[in-house]
């Protein structure tokens, strides 16, 4: 009943979905309003079907709907209240239909903002978006229903994934997918734009904030991810190059690249082709995530299940490109008239290497993802390229990249004179140099732990000298020096704005060194009231106790941690699900600014009296989530609109 | 024009150090999968495998204290020793499928430094004893804590 | 003047799209079994019911032979009618569906076989020594084998109507012309 419902539900909004992609279209080549207007209200009728599937699932989820298939695979009678609710995304096919809500609504939000002000843009733009809209409407219907009847009904279901039982998992998945569809909307106004044919800038500034806040929600969802990873799976690592992580990382590179580039063609009427292509390469990489996650066609820990619904992406990965690449080829002569690069030291210059560097890492990370498949098609062995390859190829590149955030921002447009270059650097390069040999001072001996200690320095020394300066301005013209500061942050977002998630990106850059450079582990069998010792802590066994819960039971160690004085108690445990064939390891941590002390139960003598643990001093990895959420909240500002036009 | 061919210059530059960092990348890291037949058909001791197969019932020997693992991984027609310094993952376990990363030792064995337990949605390992095995435990347990 | 090569630009597209293609040929899970090809490892064991089964006796059909248990939900909770119709559709044409229950217990083996009215023979492999032999990683695996006993294909996941229907047919086409 309830299945049978939300399948037709699905099968209108599919069919609306359909109408109205046409109506825009045509309705923009006839220019009938009438068409448009008709199509504003299908993409309407879309979303409350579509809000309405997702409110039905999530009841169904709610009151143990057994008899929706969807329902008796992801939930079962013990799963708390909470998890109901995130077990209505946890997989597959609920994960297409928050990303068909979430499209729907972007669309209506486009409609709002976008169908007074853009007249030539707009109809094709909704045309495009109501399209692929309608395509992922077509996955809800053929290849990965969530509406599907199960006879028998089972009396239980199989029950949640029990990774996903965290509060981790709510938001990581949403944030993503606020992220990956929010690259949608400024594809639709890429494909209008080569449509009609007005490659300017129009659709640039009408798509700048969609862009930022796209970008915002993919970092926040990749933040979320690493945080769960590093909290949940319990390896002690944040990031492990796994072909779902380099899913979303691929469009979050090519994202930033446009970001940077946007501001280019803005100031100096360069890179149009580039701009374009940079849309199209995102919103690809985005389908290739999704393809990659759901066709089974690259082994990842956490893919979810295969089945045709590889194929229908695939085809539709290929239309997109094809039809944008053939867009791109039509308007070919148009793209011909562009600006000069003046002088290769300048800012557009150090602008355009940072985006190829971007584009260069994404397609690091492309080229490692898909080596498998490559080397297999091409050699016919099986060959995978792990972790090392990720990191010995990229840390150059992001090195680089962190370098050049302290070099674009205050170099001079057009052409940088030696004035210019020594008024702005002198300070931070000597900075810079000066934190590197206080590094190798202080006893730090690696050649990487001490360059990146340079680079972020002088960045964050350029940041500071930018922002005096023209602190020191306002001071001058009389305004006290908070409200200077915060006007600073208000008026001139984009540059200010812009620092404040460039020192994000520095403290994580920070976080990220100092673990891989620092941190370290060990692994050992305790009986009770033994001690283990690492870097300073002492980890005493004291017990094992069996706790049972709602829908599975735990046994918990307890070991009290100390380096001199009793630091507290840590306890990790072990979870037994009915479900699932082995027991989920459940870890405890203490974090520290300067380390987090990280324990992992291994293994357990069935009679409580011995114990297999893992330990782990992880060094500044909290100033990777501090960096995280500086870079998020500056990304926030960013999508404030600018106010200098009130004063 | 003279701007241009830096950039074109500069773009090569870019462009070939990418190629060759690339390329060192891909032959210092590159991992081979292997079952235990083409394994043992023919072994290179020292190069990176990845090894898949079962877990031989009655193989699997633990030693908590020296935290040494060792364990006969199968495909049907060959069998590989293996040798492991730690805890076995949480979905290891005899009868079940297992994916190693190691290499070859002229000794005789494999050396697994990783040991992975792949976690999918519907293939699942064999179950456990089960339920009633679970049960005992949290009896032993209980009795410990009062 | 027409620019004829700038209609090349879209078919930068077309190597990396036949590269994901091609990844369909392939599937990472299916680890491959050097079984295939050879001859199915010989069995004797106890039906549900506690009659005697062995692989044997079916020597000269085509024999599809199943993996499950009643645990694994939702893979063979979706192939078990799959595997009822089929049997049922080409069991006089020579082909035999055998069930092998893999660490299992008795009773949720049995309703599982009742809820599905299955009605092949299903054995329980207790020591799970018979799912060593065959080198199998999970529940469910399916193996076909020829008229002459030997492994001739192995699937992975879940058994659809399409792929017993093409594997079964095409192994009785060639049995039938030696």
């Amino acid at each position: 009943m309830t299945a049978d419902l939300g399948y037709g539900m699905t099968l209108i909004a599919l069919g609306l979905a359909v109408y109205g992609g046409v109506a825009a279209g045509a309705g923009a080549r006839t220019g009938r309003l009438a068409l448009i207007e008709s199509a504003q209200h299908a993409a309407l009728g879309v979303f409350v079907l579509v809000t309405s599937c997702f409110a039905l699932l999530t009841y169904a989820f709610l009151t143990f709907d057994f008899s929706v298939r969807y329902v008796a695979t992801n939930t079962n009678l013990g799963t708390p209240f909470y998890y109901r609710i995130t077990g209505v995304w946890g997989a597959l096919e609920g994960s297409i239909i928050l990303w068909s809500w979430m499209l729907a609504l972007y669309t209506i939000i486009l409609i709002v903002r976008h169908r007074v002000g853009a007249r030539e843009l707009y109809p094709w733009a909704l045309a495009t978006m109501l399209g692929i809209l309608a395509f992922f409407l077509l996955v809800m219907t053929v290849a990965a229903p969530p509406f599907q009847r199960q006879a028998p009904v089972p009396a239980d279901g199989r029950g949640l994934n029990p990774l996903l039982e965290d509060t981790g998992m709510i938001t990581h998945p949403v944030a993503l997918y606020l992220g990956f569809t929010g690259f949608t909307v400024p594809f639709a106004f890429a494909m209008a734009a080569l449509i009609t044919g007005r490659i300017g800038d129009t659709w640039l500034v009408l798509t700048r904030r969609w862009t930022i806040v796209a970008w915002y929600f993919l970092s926040l969802g990749l933040l979320i991810g690493g945080w769960w990873s590093y909290h949940v799976l319990g390896w002690g690592g944040y990031w492990a190059w796994d072909p779902v992580e380099n899913a979303a990382f691929m469009p979050w590179l090519t994202g930033t690249a446009f970001l940077h580039s946007v501001m280019i063609q803005e100031r100096r009427r360069m890179l149009r082709l580039w701009n374009i292509s940079l849309v199209i390469l995102t919103f690809g990489l985005t389908l290739f995530g999704t393809f990659l996650t759901r066709s089974g066609v690259i082994a990842s820990v956490h893919a979810f299940t295969q089945g045709s619904i590889g194929i229908l992406f695939l085809g539709f990965l290929a239309l997109v490109l094809l039809t944008a690449l053939g867009l791109v080829a039509w308007r070919w002569e148009t793209f011909r008239s562009e600006g000069e690069l003046d002088s290769v030291v300048s800012r557009e210059s150090a602008f355009l290497l940072n985006n190829v560097l971007l584009v260069a890492a994404a397609f690091t990370v492309f080229f490692g993802t898909v080596f498998p498949l490559l080397s297999e098609a091409v050699r016919g062995v099986k060959v995978s390229v792990g972790a090392p390859f990720f990191n010995q190829v990229n840390i150059p590149l992001f090195l680089s990249l962190v370098f050049l955030m302290g070099v674009g921002p205050l170099i001079a447009w057009r052409r940088a004179s030696l004035d210019n270059l020594k008024r702005n650097f002198l300070w931070p390069v000597a900075l810079g140099i000066a934190a590197a040999a206080a590094a190798f001072a202080l006893g730090v001996r690696s050649l990487l732990a001490a360059l990146t200690c340079a680079t972020t320095v002088f960045v964050a020394a350029t940041i500071a000298v930018d922002f005096t300066r023209a602190t020191r301005a306002r001071l001058r013209v009389g305004e006290s020096l908070l409200p200077a500061m915060g006007g600073l942050m208000l008026r001139h977002n984009r540059r200010y704005r812009g620092f404040v998630v460039h020192l994000g990106i520095l403290i994580i850059a920070l976080g990220v060194m100092g673990s891989h450079a620092w941190s370290v582990q060990t692994e050992t069998t305790l009986h009770r009231g033994e001690t283990a010792e690492l870097a300073g802590y002492r980890f005493r066994f004291d017990g094992l106790t069996a706790v049972e819960e709602s829908n599975h039971f735990k046994v918990v160690g307890a070991f009290t941690v100390s380096n001199g004085r009793v630091l507290g108690v840590l306890r990790p445990a072990k979870k037994f699900y009915p479900q699932e064939q082995a027991p989920i390891a459940y870890v405890d941590y203490r974090l520290g600014l300067r380390e987090d002390l990280y324990l992992v139960l291994g293994d357990f003598a069935r009679d409580g009296s011995q114990a297999t643990i893992k330990l782990q001093v992880n060094r500044l990895v909290s100033w990777i989530w501090i960096g995280g959420v500086v870079l998020t909240l500056g990304a926030l500002l960013a999508i404030l609109p600018e106010r200098h036009k009130s004063v | 024009m003279n701007q241009k061919r830096k950039l074109i210059v500069g773009g090569i530059v870019i462009a070939g150090a990418l190629t060759y960092m690339i390329y060192a990348g891909v032959t210092q890291s590159a991992v081979y999968f292997v079952t235990p037949a083409e394994l043992r058909a023919a072994p290179v001791p020292g190069k990176a495998y990845r090894l898949g197969g079962m877990v031989v019932p009655g193989s699997l020997k633990w030693e908590p204290r020296s935290l040494d693992l060792s364990f006969t991984l199968s495909d049907g027609t060959a069998t590989v020793p293996v040798r492991h310094k730690g805890t076995p993952p949480d979905l290891f376990g005899e009868g079940r499928g297992a994916v190693l990363e190691g290499s070859w030792t002229a000794d005789g064995y494999f050396k697994a430094t990783l040991i992975m337990a792949k976690h999918s949605e519907e293939y699942k390992a064999p179950h456990d004893q089960s339920e009633a095995g679970y049960r005992e435990l949290l009896k032993t347990l209980r009795g410990e804590g009062r | 003047m027409k620019r004829l090569w700038r209609w090349l630009i879209p078919l930068a597209a077309v190597p990396v799209l036949v590269l994901l293609a091609y990844g369909f040929r392939l599937s990472p899970r299916d680890i491959p079994s050097p079984l295939v090809g050879r001859p199915a490892p010989g069995f004797a064991l106890a039906t549900l019911e506690g009659a005697p089964l062995e692989l044997a006796t079916h020597r000269g059909k085509v024999v599809v032979l199943n993996f499950w248990a009643s645990w694994c939900y939702p893979a063979c909770y979706e192939e078990a009618p799959v595997l009822e119709r089929n049997w049922r559709g080409y069991r006089e044409r020579g082909v035999v569906v055998v069930g092998v229950d893999v660490q299992d217990k008795r009773e949720a083996a049995l309703k599982f076989v009742g809820d599905f009215g299955l009605t092949f023979p299903v054995a329980q492999d207790l020591k799970g020594t018979v799912s060593v032999d065959y080198g199998v990683y999970g529940v469910p695996e399916t193996f076909f084998l020829d008229r002459q006993g030997r492994i001739r294909v192995k699937h992975v996941g879940a058994v659809t109507d399409d792929v017993f229907r093409t594997t079964v047919d095409r192994l009785l086409a060639e049995a039938a012309s030696p």
